[in-house]
């Protein structure tokens, strides 16, 4: 039977966490999280992000030449005529 | 995004494999356990489990150390099935995995149809991966 909780812990817990382990924890909380200030709106960022946006936006659209539509039209014809081919193609990839 | 080339072109190369794996293995689960067809593809999953993805890795990795002023990612990723295929073969050989004769008359143009679809894949989704790892 669960024994009602005392002091918000049961009897089965062992002792809470000391002022002082509060008090660590808090630190190391605070130590993990950048402070406020950086977060806030306005805030600078460490580093320019548009540049790498910008060439980003720069790079060409992909364009696939006609060659290897016709590679990929004839491995599509391949695995049409010659469907025991499937399953070994499957296995090497 | 300047450390570990390596590493980063190992996992940009074992990625497509990994992936497509999940896809081969969901449609063999279903194929074999709820349709209950015979085939113990089972005794022979170790290969395209294991091996297939880390030479992947390997193969880019080399490309990325060695060959990349040299060859082209899609041609050298091509020349892979010349590799994998007696590999595959050995090991399918090896653990008694009775391959129909079928497959084994149509093995040469089997070979040039993997040599086009990864000569494909090498060339867009794990070049695309490397660039977006910074391969390269």
């Amino acid at each position: 039977m669960k024994k009602p909780m005392r002091d918000g812990m049961n009897d089965n817990m062992k002792d809470g966490l000391s002022a002082d382990e509060f008090a660590t924890m808090r630190e190391q909380l605070r130590d993990a999280m950048p402070p406020l200030d950086e977060l806030g709106i306005g805030a600078e960022l460490r580093r320019d992000l548009w540049p790498d946006m910008r060439r980003r936006l720069e790079q060409p659209p992909v364009r696939v030449p006609w060659i290897d539509w016709a590679l990929l039209a004839t491995a599509s014809a391949a695995a049409i005529f010659f469907p025991a081919l499937i399953p070994a193609l499957l296995y090497h990839f | 995004m300047n450390k570990h080339p390596l590493l980063r072109a190992y996992l940009a190369g074992i990625a497509v494999p990994t992936v497509f794996l999940l896809v081969v293995m969901a449609n063999y689960t279903l194929v074999r356990y709820v349709y209950n067809v015979p085939i113990a593809i089972e005794r022979v999953i170790v290969f395209p489990m294991a091996f297939v993805p880390n030479l992947w890795g390997l193969w880019n990795l080399l490309h990325t150390a060695f060959l990349a002023r040299r060859f082209s990612l899609g041609l050298f990723g091509a020349v892979l099935p010349l590799l994998l295929a007696p590999l595959g073969y050995f090991v399918a050989h090896l653990l008694e995995f009775p391959i129909p004769h079928r497959v084994l008359d149509l093995a040469p143009i089997g070979l040039c149809i993997a040599m086009i679809l990864y000569y494909l894949v090498w060339k867009y989704l794990v070049s695309f991966l490397n660039a977006e790892l910074g391969v390269g």
